[in-house]
């Protein structure tokens, strides 16, 4: 595996990737690190107080302990934006292979609808889509075990973040398309289905890999920025939600840089690991460097 | 100088740019339509000014007919829908009772338009500028600290550094307001008032400013140090130019055409970054306005700020897009 | 090789010239021990396949040697003077005004927004301090001397055709009169009739102007058109160097005779072009004694162990231990 040695070779990729093993492992037991989420009712501390022995990271406006917000949080931004990266990759990938392979009016009439996407900003589409289809939904029960604002919120992320990954996919099928293994597997009487999954789409995962890690870097920012609005849930709070709830709270004003700085500065940390590993990632198998989406 | 046979085809080229434009804007507006009407409830009584008013039969049925809400849904309806919406029509706010959209929307554009103009002059300037040195002194000492500090910046929001900037600048240290555009009392258009907006606009500018300039230093270096190792550059070198010659007469021009692609590739951002700002500060332009927007369910306010966004979007678009035909001969063909 | 000009110095003397490259810490010689002299109005052609260092040894005469690289030994002289050819600053006056590249890939080494009339007027106006209007008017001459209309100075790069910015590249060249022209493959991208129009302009400008020519070429077919010297490179080496007309007729090194046996000849009638046997050379790995040894038809048990000196041979000279027994019975024959 030479690609790895090469891609574990990057500081930036070791960083990165330690940052994000130490967050994943937060947002995969939060429980066993700071016990359950608490609650206004189940709160343990002072209003407002400041680091101390008990509180690590001191508490919030209702008594909560920061550290035990913050670490739950890390487990909800994660999946937000792990899952809608997950729903961009394959709607983008499955666009790109299809206007790419097909070419002529399918390719027109796709790439016109990612002309849209790439133009319009995922936040700004995000922003007007996602409090009408909250309200659409309501705020009750479950959708495939989320609840309805977060699906809401992973979905319309997803949905809206997946041009850039299109249009990188769809340069690459249409060259892979007419290399000779893809001629070898036609005239073996594959179907186009099949060609496509089975000799083109993995030819195709290092450069989804390298931009799926920007997807996640950019799915972070606008999760944050719309929970910080009020588009997120205040009983699951994100990273986003926590600063939201801070900044009704008049922390900043309260001197309170506990409760805003912690969460902002995993926000931080989490987005810029994945930034280096996408950056790492492509340094590594498209050795002309490229600059961020 | 004139040259021959290209004015053919650059007018093609603008033609083409302005049809895509024309394209995307009535994407938008449609997407308008359509969210408007999957919202729940009557979308005469949502005009009226959300179901909460108490508005008489007659009145609803007067809306119906006006707005040609009894006539079919497609074509009449979309074709309505759209003029008025070109015509900057979106019915009355739920929030600001009997206030039309447009109204309170111009109301407020002139905070943001001194908020974002300025934020983003100075960022695209020093972003621009820093990364172009960083890309031309590639693996130098100013390189590695200029990169450090943009990745960093690049990956944080622009409202948790202003949220930063008022724990210390005005709740700490006390020296800027940290909330709103003016003091109580100051007279409109005098010296002082001035200075107070002035003083109120720092902050934000600040945070808005330092959540852009990373992307751009990332942008500019990364074009910069592309534009190195191309042949031109052999051939300026050998030519006898000095590294200042090579660097304003042949790198500057060709770095900043990926960067104006870029910079508006990019716009989410701007776009985010000044409406969590204002958020922040209270400050009373349209990103507090969308939120006032949000916390209300007012959506015809929300479906207005989104075109606006869409239509601003859509120009910066066009705007490169031309500019980048002057810059660039390539692309007249 | 060389007929001295009146001063008696050489026009350029390149002195046992060995060049590095640093690489991760690593240290690659690219050229050993390169010497050769080129009196004014004499054409040289450097052939070699790729990693051959003749490239190397252009961009050191041109002093264009990238940063990583470094002068292990020798030096270069211009008439009688050593360039400084590891002192990019110091370098800047000499380049252009005494010796010119033209670079191969014309698309690419022309700046694409700029006019070519501007790019042609630039050197005029910084090396030769011409006012904008003076250097227009001499970019409009030197493009009528190249053979292109003047008007088409217009034109961005894009919209010529590649024998068109090729000879703008020649254009840019001449613009401040050197004396030394290095052509660095300079018709490998074109189809073959523009190729011979660009080597018979080359040849014309050569003897209009009285320009030192050096052809840098993977391609010794190219070679008889305008020049009159040729030196092969092996493995950051000279191997053989002579006339055009005595290498083409007797060439001694094997490596030569093989380079000319693989030109397809369709005049002959042979179809069938002969390549050289093996890989060639890794500037990572070079073989030990004669580069060339492993890949040799002739090569001896001492090929493999000593280098072969570049020993005069005839009128030329030739670095093979064929010859070099040759060369002592040749003194012997001379001393008796």
């Amino acid at each position: 595996m030479g690609f790895l040695r090469k891609f574990l070779g990057y500081g930036g990729a070791q960083l990165g990737l330690l940052c994000l093993v130490f967050f994943l492992g937060l947002a995969a037991v939060p429980n066993a690190v700071v016990g359950p989420l608490e609650t206004a009712g189940t709160a343990s501390g002072d209003f407002l107080a400041p680091p101390q022995s008990q509180h690590l990271l001191g508490t919030d406006e209702v008594g909560r302990d920061v550290l035990n917000l913050v670490v739950h949080g890390a487990r909800i931004s994660l999946t937000i934006a792990l899952l809608a990266t997950v729903i961009s990759l394959v709607v983008g990938t499955t666009i790109g292979m299809t206007a790419g392979y097909y070419g002529g009016r399918v390719d027109v009439w796709l790439m016109r609808l990612t002309d849209f996407f790439f133009v319009m900003p995922s936040f700004v589409l995000a922003l007007v889509i996602t409090p009408v289809f909250l309200q659409v939904m309501g705020r009750g029960g479950e959708i495939l075990g989320f609840r309805p604002s977060l699906f809401v919120i992973i979905v319309v992320i997803g949905m809206t973040s997946w041009a850039f990954g299109t249009r990188i996919v769809r340069s690459q099928t249409l060259s892979l398309k007419e290399r000779t293994f893809v001629d070898r597997a036609r005239v073996a009487g594959s179907s186009n289905f099949s060609i496509m999954i089975r000799h083109i789409l993995p030819n195709l995962v290092p450069q989804i890999a390298a931009n799926g890690a920007l997807v996640v870097a950019g799915a972070i920012y606008v999760e944050t920025s719309l929970s910080f609005l009020g588009l997120g849930d205040p009983l699951q709070p994100s990273w986003g939600t926590l600063l939201s709830l801070a900044q009704r709270a008049g922390a900043a004003s309260a001197g309170a840089w506990w409760y805003l700085g912690a969460p902002g500065l995993c926000v931080i940390a989490v987005s810029l690991s994945f930034v280096l590993i996408g950056n790492a990632l492509d340094d590594t198998f498209n050795p002309r460097h490229r600059v961020i989406p | 100088m004139a040259s021959t046979g290209i004015g053919a085809p650059k007018s093609q080229h603008v033609g083409r740019i302005f049809l895509r434009a024309a394209v995307t804007l009535l994407m938008v507006a449609s997407l308008n339509f359509i969210l408007f009407r999957i919202i729940p409830g009557d979308p005469a009584a949502l005009l009226l000014g959300g179901a909460r008013t108490s508005v008489t039969a007659e009145q609803m049925e007067a809306q119906r007919q006006n707005w040609g809400l009894d006539r079919p849904l497609f074509p009449d309806q979309v074709v309505d829908y759209l003029s008025a919406s070109l015509h900057g029509d979106f019915g009355y706010s739920f929030k600001f009772r009997g206030r039309h959209v447009s109204d309170l929307i111009l109301e407020r554009l002139p905070a943001t338009v001194a908020l974002v103009g300025l934020a983003q002059f100075i960022a695209i300037l020093c972003g621009v500028m820093l990364g172009l040195y960083a890309g031309w002194r590639r693996g130098g000492a100013v390189d590695h600290i200029v990169t450090g500090a943009s990745l960093a910046l690049y990956s944080t929001p622009s409202f948790w550094l202003g949220m930063l900037l008022v724990v210390i600048f005005s709740t700490a240290l006390g020296w800027l307001p940290g909330y709103g555009a003016y003091s109580p009392g100051a007279i409109s258009g005098s010296l002082d008032w001035l200075i107070d907006y002035l003083r109120h606009l720092a902050l934000p500018v600040t945070a808005v400013t330092l959540g852009l300039i990373g992307q751009y230093v990332v942008v500019a270096r990364a074009a910069m140090s592309d534009v190195v190792t191309e042949d031109y550059m052999v051939t300026a070198r050998a030519k006898g130019l000095n590294r200042g010659q090579m660097l304003m007469r042949h790198a500057f021009r060709n770095a900043m055409l990926p960067v104006v692609t870029l910079i508006t590739l990019n716009l989410g951002y701007v776009v985010a970054g000044a409406i969590t700002v204002e958020a922040v500060f209270a400050w009373p332009g349209i990103g507090g306005l969308t939120v006032e927007a949000l916390n209300a369910r007012d959506y015809p306010v929300l479906q207005g700020i989104f075109l606006l966004l869409g239509a601003s979007i859509v120009v910066a678009n066009l705007v490169t897009d031309l500019a980048y035909g002057i810059l660039d001969p390539r692309v007249r063909q | 090789m060389i007929d001295c000009s009146q001063s008696g110095v050489p026009l350029l003397e390149v002195d046992g010239l060995s060049v590095d490259y640093g690489l991760k810490g690593v240290s690659l010689r690219a050229i050993d021990g390169v010497s050769f002299a080129l009196g004014a109005g004499q054409a040289v052609a450097l052939v070699g396949e790729s990693g051959s260092g003749k490239t190397t040894t252009a961009m050191a005469i041109a002093g264009l040697l990238s940063p990583n690289a470094r002068v292990g030994s020798g030096e270069v002289r211009y008439r009688g003077n050593r360039l400084p050819i590891d002192d990019d600053a110091a370098m800047r006056p000499h380049r252009w005004s005494e010796t010119s590249v033209i670079f191969q890939g014309a698309m690419n080494a022309l700046n694409p927004v700029h006019r070519v009339i501007k790019q042609i007027a630039e050197p005029c106006m910084l090396k030769l301090g011409m006012s904008c209007g003076e250097a227009t008017a001499r970019a409009r001459e030197l493009l009528e001397l190249v053979g292109i209309p003047a008007d088409r100075g217009a034109a961005y790069p894009h919209e010529l055709s590649g024998g068109m910015r090729q000879r703008v590249m020649i254009a840019m060249a001449l613009a401040c009169r050197p004396s030394i022209v290095i052509g660095d493959e300079p018709t490998t991208a074109l189809d073959v009739i523009t190729q011979a129009q660009i080597l018979k302009l080359l040849g014309e400008l050569r003897s209009q102007l009285n320009l030192a020519l050096i052809l840098i070429t993977h391609d010794l077919s190219v070679v008889a058109e305008c020049c009159d010297h040729v030196m092969i490179m092996y493995s950051g080496r000279i191997v053989e160097d002579g006339t055009v007309a005595e290498i083409f007729a007797k060439p001694n090194h094997p490596y030569t005779r093989l380079l000319i046996e693989s030109i397809p000849n369709p005049a002959s009638g042979k179809r069938i072009i002969r390549p050289i046997p093996g890989d060639p050379p890794n500037l990572m790995n070079r073989p030990s004694g004669c580069a060339f040894h492993r890949r040799c038809p002739s090569a001896m048990a001492v090929c493999a162990t000593e280098v072969p000196s570049l020993d005069t041979f005839g009128l030329g000279r030739v670095a093979c231990h064929l010859h070099q027994s040759l060369t002592q019975e040749d003194k012997v024959a001379a001393h008796a």
